[in-house]
């Protein structure tokens, strides 16, 4: 049986997030369980004139790989694969999974050793979207994996998904467009704040914004998306912050991470489950302590914490910061082979300042900045 | 549930057909439906000290590009697989289809310009192998679709399977060797012969092989395997065929298949089902409608017809013929980007000459080149009638 719905995200993601040309390369990247959205992006892409292919991988091989590779093999760049990235003018991850927590058990410092080569590919294709040669979106088709971590059926799973990307909309490219209008003013306000403070339960943070740029992220290089976000001026971040929900960073979960920092810098951590990873992830290296990242989450269709960092740094109401490394073509000095990004809920009793202002109460932004087409309606 | 014959079957491809050696790039081509033998081939292919690269196919994305490209999709070649067959070491490629007819209703001439646009690439893989440059080998793994085509239980298709793999033996790579020192003793003794006529019901058919190479399929190439193939001088060719099995090309089937051949040319194609496509198929191009290569199937382990042509064109006791593109090693001149393996059943009723000798009835050489060792007819020397 064919569910429409993954038709309209293929659609939806080939229009807005990648506006894919006739004559155009795409390739998709996938492991097999994709395959209800692999079908229709390949079919859609082939419909509007490009030249379409998928990559697909299946669970286990990379498994096998840090379990039994020998260091040459674990380093190994493929020459092809590199040649890829340079030949395509478009690409789309679909990051679903069978299984989340496949690499668990994995030792750890082989599995960083694998992923470090398999970095040289995500490295150059970031070098390609940044000088406009190669336009990308991250997506995801719902598996049970998923819906697992969600604690939800696969079925309750899909409805979620599916929402959150709006595409049962009447025109979700158009609700996306809109999207971009709302979050584009909103980042061009943000861009007149210097401070801002953050005050919750068990939370009052302040971090320098001046200078930095905000970015609005609408669909394109994610779907779903809504957010805002920049990197804080690296000295300027102080106080403390509890993250209400779990960090799940390579498979592994941390609990109710609390930080306090001292001029950026992390000098206190706590979890309540999973400090000893906490502390190794934050050992990682010299910028792992320090912030990359600051972010309002404004897609407010996505409700709840499903353990899937696509959808969770957007939920509407919600800031997240990031450990590690920053964003460069925003401002961002700080680097680091870690982002983690940790998650504070303000839906309830959240507020924000700039500037000493109460711009952000419960979950909203006081001011509404007006979307200029109408709201959307969902079909059936 | 892990069938330890699927992980005999992985360390035969990797380690006996394609010879895979340290640091070897080795692409693993198969379906989705595949992944627990592209799991135990990838594992050998780390334990050989080479690079895996899977290279995996989803059911349905060729006939998203077939249905609904236009013209230059359809001719349009990946650049990435063309890199692959310029770069790799081997290719190890199973079948593991999970719908044999998926393509049935597409479009013949759509196809065939597909199938034009992407001969290139399939030339080019075969040069760098007679070149020495690449090894590959191509097996299946078995699915419902494959059984079904055989009309078995996939409990019976796994038997056959890896029956005709030998991976029942104790030693399959073993069982392989010593097969392949029987195939080599029919390749010696007909790469001595001038002419070949193979006579059977509605068949009467004359060809020359003389200065072309017999080439031995010992399991290197293909697995299951097991025949001795060449491909005769392009206008040799004269006589009538007719197929005992259906012709079965890109999954589809054509009944019955009758040809005439005039100075290595058809000039007469009929069947009882599946004619047009037949004739859309010989009037690709202008090799479609000369042979690129006849061969005798050896394997007494493949005893039945299973619409799958890398088993049935190694069924003991049959000789095939392919229209279209010849294999370079074998000596063979003709091109086209058709290949279409055409069976013979000489199991009964069937005779063969050699140079206007009879060296072949019902089956089996008469000098009992092919039989399995320790038979009571194993000459050392091919005989004299």
């Amino acid at each position: 049986m064919n569910d429409p719905r993954f038709d309209r995200l293929a659609e939806l993601v080939l229009d807005h997030s990648l506006e894919l040309r006739p004559g155009q390369l795409l390739r998709i990247d996938a492991d097999a369980v994709a395959a209800p959205l692999i079908l229709p992006l390949h079919r859609e892409a082939i419909k509007r004139g490009a030249h379409a292919y998928a990559a697909i991988d299946l669970v286990g091989l990379k498994e096998l790989l840090v379990a039994q590779g020998s260091d040459e093999q674990l380093d190994f760049v493929s020459p092809i694969e590199l040649r890829e990235v340079d030949a395509i003018d478009a690409a789309i991850t679909i990051w679903s999974e069978s299984n989340t927590r496949s690499f668990s058990r994995a030792d750890p410092a082989r599995r960083q050793r694998q992923l470090t080569a398999d970095r040289q590919y995500s490295l150059r294709r970031r070098d390609r979207i940044a000088r406009g040669d190669l336009r990308w979106c991250g997506t995801l088709s719902p598996t049970n994996a998923h819906a697992q971590d969600a604690d939800m059926s696969l079925a309750d799973y899909e409805d979620f998904v599916f929402r959150a990307c709006h595409v049962l909309d009447d025109d979700p490219v158009g609700h996306w467009r809109s999207v971009a209008e709302q979050l584009g003013a909103r980042a061009g306000e943000l861009g007149g704040v210097r401070e801002l403070r953050i005050v919750g339960e068990d939370t009052d943070l302040i971090a320098v914004v001046e200078g930095r740029t905000w970015r609005s992220a609408h669909g394109r290089q994610n779907m779903p998306d809504g957010e805002v976000y920049t990197s804080p001026v690296e000295t300027s971040v102080n106080g403390t912050i509890r993250f209400g929900f779990p960090a799940v960073f390579g498979g592994r979960e941390v609990d109710d991470v609390r930080l306090r920092f001292e001029e950026g810098r992390v000098v206190s951590a706590e979890a309540a489950g999973g400090q000893p990873y906490l502390d190794a992830l934050l050992d990682m290296d010299e910028g792992a302590r320090g912030v990359g990242e600051l972010a309002f989450g404004l897609n407010y269709e996505i409700d709840r914490f499903t353990r899937n960092i696509l959808f969770d740094e957007k939920i509407g109401g919600t800031i997240h910061v990031a450990l590690g490394m920053g964003f460069a073509d925003l401002g961002g000095l700080n680097r680091s082979t870690l982002h983690l990004d940790l998650i504070c809920d303000l839906r309830r009793e959240g507020e924000v300042y700039a500037d000493g202002e109460l711009v952000w109460r419960a979950g909203r932004f006081l001011s509404e900045i007006q979307p200029t087409s109408r709201p959307v309606e969902h079909v059936g | 549930m892990s069938d330890s014959r699927q992980e005999r079957l992985a360390h035969v491809l990797v380690d006996y057909s394609a010879r895979v050696e340290q640091g070897d790039l080795v692409t693993l081509e198969t379906t989705t439906l595949g992944a627990p033998i592209m799991r135990e081939l990838y594992r050998a292919v780390l334990a050989a000290g080479a690079h895996p690269l899977p290279r995996i196919t989803l059911e349905g994305l060729s006939e998203n590009l077939l249905k609904h490209g236009d013209d230059d999709q359809l001719a349009w070649v990946n650049p990435a697989r063309a890199d692959d067959i310029e770069t790799v070491d081997v290719r190890i490629v199973l079948d593991a289809p999970a719908n044999t007819k998926r393509l049935s209703n597409i479009d013949p001439k759509r196809q065939a310009r597909h199938e034009l646009a992407n001969e290139g690439l399939r030339n080019r893989y075969l040069q760098r192998a007679a070149a020495g440059e690449l090894r590959w080998v191509l097996s299946v793994y078995p699915t419902e679709a494959a059984a079904q085509d055989a009309s078995m239980s996939l409990a019976e298709y796994d038997d056959f399977v890896y029956g005709a793999a030998f991976l029942d033996a104790p030693d399959p790579a073993a069982a392989w060797r010593q097969f392949g020192e029987r195939i080599d003793r029919v390749g010696d003794f007909l790469a001595g012969k001038r002419e070949l006529r193979i006579v059977a019901e509605d068949t009467d058919l004359s060809l020359v092989t003389e200065g072309r190479q017999w080439i031995r399929a010992k399991g290197h190439e293909n697995l299951p395997d097991g025949e001795v193939f060449t491909a005769p001088l392009e206008t040799s060719v004269e006589g009538e065929i007719r197929f005992s099995y259906p012709a079965v090309f890109n999954a589809r089937e054509v009944d019955d298949v009758r040809l005439r051949f005039e100075a290595g040319e058809v000039v007469e194609a009929s069947a009882t089902r599946g004619e047009e496509f037949l004739r859309q198929m010989i009037d690709m191009d202008d090799g479609a409608r000369r042979v690129g290569e006849f061969a005798f199937g050896l394997n007494e382990a493949v005893p039945l017809f299973t619409k799958n042509i890398l088993f049935d064109e190694k069924i003991g006791g049959t000789v095939h013929l392919a229209l279209g593109t010849a294999y370079p090693e074998s000596g063979g001149l003709n091109r086209s980007a058709l290949h279409w393996d055409m069976i013979c059943d000489l199991r009964s009723g069937s005779e063969v000459y050699a140079d206007g000798e009879l060296v072949y009835r019902d089956g089996h050489f008469l000098n009992g080149l092919a039989s399995p060792p320790g038979g009571a007819s194993r000459p050392a020397e091919p005989q004299q009638q």
